[in-house]
């Protein structure tokens, strides 16, 4: 693969690959490290890049395992746990996170790494459910389970905080 | 709103296919979202909004492209090479502006024919005593040519002693 051909195959995908990154990671930060260490990678291996039939999906899959490597990593210096559940924010929190918008955010970042990446490839990014099997390593039908549990969590949250707002209103 | 519902319900249940998700993505985009249906809107407010988020650090590669690096060293060898041919050309083709001179009876002469003259004149004269001094050397071969049946009367002594001692024997 030619230079101008790597610029405009992979390094058009960079915000793409910086979204799943970031979902991923959790951190802007890392998530740009993370593409660029990616692209490096890419660079090395261009002249087997020429056999991949779908460059995107090929990238996404590679942007998940490195970061998911990346979390390995982390894990075992810091022993950290990797993943925390949402823990619904106290009504001090609750008056600081005004906006709804952030709120929902901040529950799919809680969400299980396979969750939050399903939903986001899904929803923000508008891939189907066979790319994203692919880029997952999973079936087209564990993506769909994946999928419609992430979409039940962040609804029952929704309403959850929705009924909270009505009983403060109503006290 | 009965359709709209239902399709809320399709979406969380995981079941919507892309073209389903895109009309509940338009359906609340727009200003007319039901009062019941309101709740979800900042959700897929939120979908829309990650999606506009952008990678702010450039990417780029470091490492340059091989052929790249192969053009340029052959674009600097030849670079090189024509630079160095034209720098030779244009030191033999330019006048030598040089500052020759001779020095004649202590004086700075710059005048090239006059020093040429000068020294013609003098070798001449040279060549003269050269040859003024030669003479006596001619005398010398004159001599040694003249000297040459005296060199012949040895060879005819040594004959003679060689008969006499022949005829003695006798």
């Amino acid at each position: 693969m030619e230079s101008t051909q790597f610029n405009t195959q992979i390094l058009n995908h960079s915000d793409k690959l910086f979204r799943l990154a970031k979902s991923i990671l959790r951190n802007a930060d890392t998530a740009q490290d993370a593409v660029q260490e990616l692209i490096m990678k890419l660079w090395e291996k261009r002249k087997q890049l020429d056999v991949v039939e779908n460059m995107q999906a090929f990238m996404m899959r590679s942007m998940r395992n490195l970061c998911l490597d990346t979390i390995r990593q982390q894990h075992d210096e810091d022993e950290l746990p990797v993943e925390f559940e949402y823990v619904e924010p106290n009504p001090y929190q609750q008056t600081e996170q005004k906006d709804l918008a952030l709120r929902i955010h901040m529950m799919i970042d809680n969400l299980p790494e396979l969750q939050r990446t399903v939903i986001r490839m899904r929803d923000v990014e508008g891939m189907e459910l066979s790319e994203i099997a692919y880029i997952t390593s999973l079936t087209e039908n564990a993506v769909s389970v994946n999928l419609s549990r992430a979409r039940q969590k962040i609804r029952d949250q929704i309403i959850n905080e929705q009924k909270k707002v009505e009983e403060t209103v109503w006290k | 709103m009965e359709m709209m519902n239902e399709l809320l319900e399709k979406y969380f249940r995981g079941e919507t296919t892309l073209q389903d998700e895109k009309e509940l993505k338009q359906y609340f985009s727009t200003g007319n979202v039901s009062s019941e249906h309101e709740i979800y809107r900042a959700l897929f407010d939120v979908f829309r909004q990650e999606l506009s988020e952008t990678n702010v650090r450039p990417v780029s590669v470091a490492l340059p492209d091989q052929k790249r690096i192969k053009r340029t060293w052959i674009q600097t060898f030849a670079f090189t090479g024509i630079a160095a041919t034209l720098i030779l050309l244009l030191w033999i083709q330019l006048p030598q502006y040089s500052d020759n001179y001779a020095v004649i009876g202590g004086t700075r002469i710059n005048n090239a024919e006059y020093v040429q003259r000068y020294t013609e004149k003098k070798l001449t004269r040279v060549n003269h005593m050269l040859a003024r001094s030669m003479k006596p050397m001619q005398s010398f071969s004159k001599v040694r040519k003249n000297m040459q049946p005296l060199q012949n009367l040895s060879d005819v002594r040594t004959k003679m002693d060689e008969i006499q001692n022949k005829l003695q024997f006798k």
